[in-house]
């Protein structure tokens, strides 16, 4: 599917600051500027759509009811209104989330890229990350170069944080996940299973990497 | 018209009412006692020898003009017998005394239908006509006729003079005594008029009448009205506050940016050569602006005691995802790092979405803002919908012991809170202190390990 993202925007100069973020974050924008002209179109061709509440025309609401009745595709609400009922209304009515004016480029991007995420691998039984292979059912892993030796506890560590694939997870999650709280369930313990994880898994392939004031993350790979 | 007038002219119409109606009673009782009386004596004189009398010379019969009066019976004194003429007549009502009138048939009809006495007046109401049967039926003096001059008729002057001059003394009378009642009356209306202003003067009226309960609502209502103004007001200037702090709140940042703004202008114009590091302040000021207005709107919200209008069941997950998001461009243009972690399974909280997501973005804020370059700040939401914790820590200066306390109480009137806290916390945490509290949620401010601050909302369930 193509990057289009569909940008319903009444301010000129906000709606071509946006068209500029979104073409350089690699999206392919289309902008229209009033309710009425973004009643006909179809949602479908869009992967996002970026809608604003206070329009000309068709009211942003509106615009939104209408694309439910046949589309699924991820809307994002622009909203320079700090109303909760409007946020509320609009989750309701199926926005996925919204963008509370004013807001950095950055920011809108985040949120676009949060939208199009699909669900996670949760239920899957064989995660890919990179050039790790996780097998659930088999309790196996591999690399390019073959199957990897990991103990019960760096399995359970690795499955945790390939199921979250590029979110920190807590070390308190990964201890509650991996360890026997009776033997050795400490965080110190999880340092060592860490390091050793690392160590199995090479650097290139992956980075499981330390997250400040959290625990781990893992990430690489497509 | 006026009460007084109303009030005089009623009760001179009822006075003249009743005083014709009790004149019309007394002639009428007048004329009853008259005729009783005439016929009383009519048979006390034939019995006692004008019978014979009578018999012996019809055709003269009662003779004289003074035999014509009969005598007033014995015994107490009567009222009510008046000056009149008899005539006899047999038990046909034939006279032989042909000076005597003929017998009226309408009382004729009345003795023959069985009276004893029979009465008519005349049809000018002057004379009144009394016929009386004698305990006799036989001779030519079996039938009495009497005329004698009438009752004044009811309607008459001598009972309606009377009648209106009481009706005149009674309106008299009313007219000075409406006078107390008008005047009370009056201090109501003056009293009532001035509730619009600003007066403070009570409504009182003296007494227990109707009046005075009257003046009592309206005293009622007086101190209700009074009320709705002050506590408009009160809105009023809290209004007129609120613009002034806010003007003042959003200047400040705003001549910072626009200072930043020419400083770089004038660097560029001087041929300085500069990296991004020289707008991160400016663009730190731009979104301090955004979340002060935020702010700004939270804190009226907060006031207006609609903190909790909306509460909706609030994807936690996702409210520290987007707060994240929001501050991560000003986190890495500080350098930095901010991350976040949250449960596989979403976190459902009923709340204000609004509220929750400003209190959060605060505290994220300030771990940010006050933090130093290469500093850490985090995110984590752990638990279960039943039992969770929201914790954002950092690794920047921390705030002391003594300013803790202070800077978490869910009060942000005043001057002082709405400027910028020495440490760096200003609004931000007071309203995070607040909708916490609001949420039924606990605010804890504790060191990190290795030194920051880490700031929890806690919902122990």
């Amino acid at each position: 599917m193509s990057n289009r993202i569909l940008l319903v925007e009444d301010d000129v100069a906000l709606g071509q600051q946006v068209v500029q973020t979104l073409s350089q974050a690699g999206f392919e924008p289309h902008w229209v500027q009033d309710g009425d002209a973004a009643r006909d179109l179809d949602p479908d061709d869009y992967r996002v759509i970026v809608l604003d509440l206070m329009l000309p025309g068709t009211y942003g609401m509106d615009l939104l009811k209408r694309y439910r009745v046949k589309s699924e595709v991820p809307v994002l609400i622009l909203s320079a209104r700090d109303d909760t009922a409007d946020k509320i209304r609009g989750l309701k009515l199926g926005a996925d989330d919204y963008v509370t004016k004013p807001f950095f480029p950055e920011e809108l991007v985040a949120r676009i890229q949060a939208c199009l995420r699909r669900p996670n691998l949760v239920g899957t039984q064989r995660l890919v990350i990179g050039a790790i292979q996780v097998d659930l059912e088999r309790r196996e892993v591999s690399n390019a170069a073959g199957a990897l030796s990991l103990t019960p506890v760096e399995f359970e560590i690795l499955a945790l944080l390939a199921r979250r694939k590029s979110s920190a997870v807590t070390r308190e999650a990964l201890v509650d996940a991996a360890l026997d709280p009776a033997q050795d369930g400490s965080r110190r313990t999880l340092d060592v299973h860490i390091s050793r994880l690392r160590s199995k898994l090479g650097k290139d392939a992956i980075q499981l990497e330390t997250v400040w004031g959290i625990g781990y993350r893992l990430s690489g790979g497509a | 018209m006026k009460l007084r007038a109303r009030l005089a002219v009623t009760l001179g119409l009822a006075a003249i009412s009743l005083l014709v109606f009790l004149g019309w009673a007394q002639s009428r009782w007048q004329s009853k006692m008259r005729v009783d009386a005439l016929a009383e004596a009519a048979v006390h004189r034939m019995e006692s020898g004008g019978r014979e009398r009578c018999e012996a010379n019809p055709e003269r019969w009662p003779g004289d003009r003074g035999a014509r009066r009969l005598r007033r019976p014995p015994g107490p004194p009567r009222q009510g017998l008046p000056r009149h003429r008899v005539f006899a007549y047999d038990a046909n009502f034939v006279s032989a005394n042909p000076d005597s009138p003929a017998f009226p048939s309408e009382l004729a009809k009345q003795l023959k239908a069985g009276s004893e006495v029979a009465t008519d007046r005349s049809p000018d109401q002057r004379r009144t006509v009394v016929a009386v049967r004698m305990p006799w039926n036989d001779g030519p003096c079996s039938v009495l006729l009497m005329r004698s001059k009438g009752p004044p008729p009811w309607f008459s002057g001598a009972v309606l003079m009377p009648a209106f001059l009481v009706a005149l003394v009674v309106i008299l009378v009313a007219l000075f005594a409406a006078g107390p009642i008008v005047r009370r009356v009056r201090q109501l209306t003056d009293s009532v008029h001035r509730i619009g202003s600003d007066s403070e003067e009570p409504i009182h009226v003296e007494g227990s009448d109707e009046i005075a309960e009257l003046g009592a609502a309206f005293e009622q209502s007086r101190q209700t009205i009074q009320a709705q103004l002050a506590s408009l007001r009160e809105r009023e200037a809290a209004l007129r506050n609120y613009i002034a702090n806010t003007t003042h709140d959003v200047m400040l940042p705003l001549s910072v940016l626009q200072g930043h703004l020419a400083s770089l202008q004038q660097r560029i114009e001087a041929g300085d050569a500069l990296d991004t590091k020289a707008f991160v302040p400016s663009l730190e000021e731009s979104q301090y602006l955004g979340s002060l207005l935020h702010n700004l709107n939270a804190v009226a919200r907060l006031e207006a005691n609609d903190g909790l209008s909306h509460r909706d069941p609030i994807d936690l997950n996702r409210l520290v995802e987007r707060v994240v998001d929001r501050h991560q461009p000003i986190a890495k243009r500080k350098q930095i790092s901010l991350d976040l972690a949250v449960p596989e399974t979403a976190i459902e909280f009923p709340g204000d979405l609004t509220l929750l997501e400003q209190a959060l973005g605060n505290i994220v804020q300030n771990a940010i803002r006050y933090n130093h370059a290469d500093g850490h700040a985090a995110v984590i939401l752990e638990g279960s919908a039943q039992r969770w914790t929201l914790r954002v820590v950092d690794d920047g200066p921390g705030v002391s012991h003594a300013d803790r306390e202070r800077v978490v109480e869910p009060s942000f009137r005043g001057s002082e809170a709405r400027t910028r806290h020495p440490h760096g916390m200003g609004l931000g945490l007071h309203i995070a202190s607040d909708v916490a509290k609001r949420h039924g949620l606990r605010l804890e401010l504790r060191d990190t390990d290795g030194g920051g601050l880490t700031v929890e909302l806690i919902h122990a369930g």
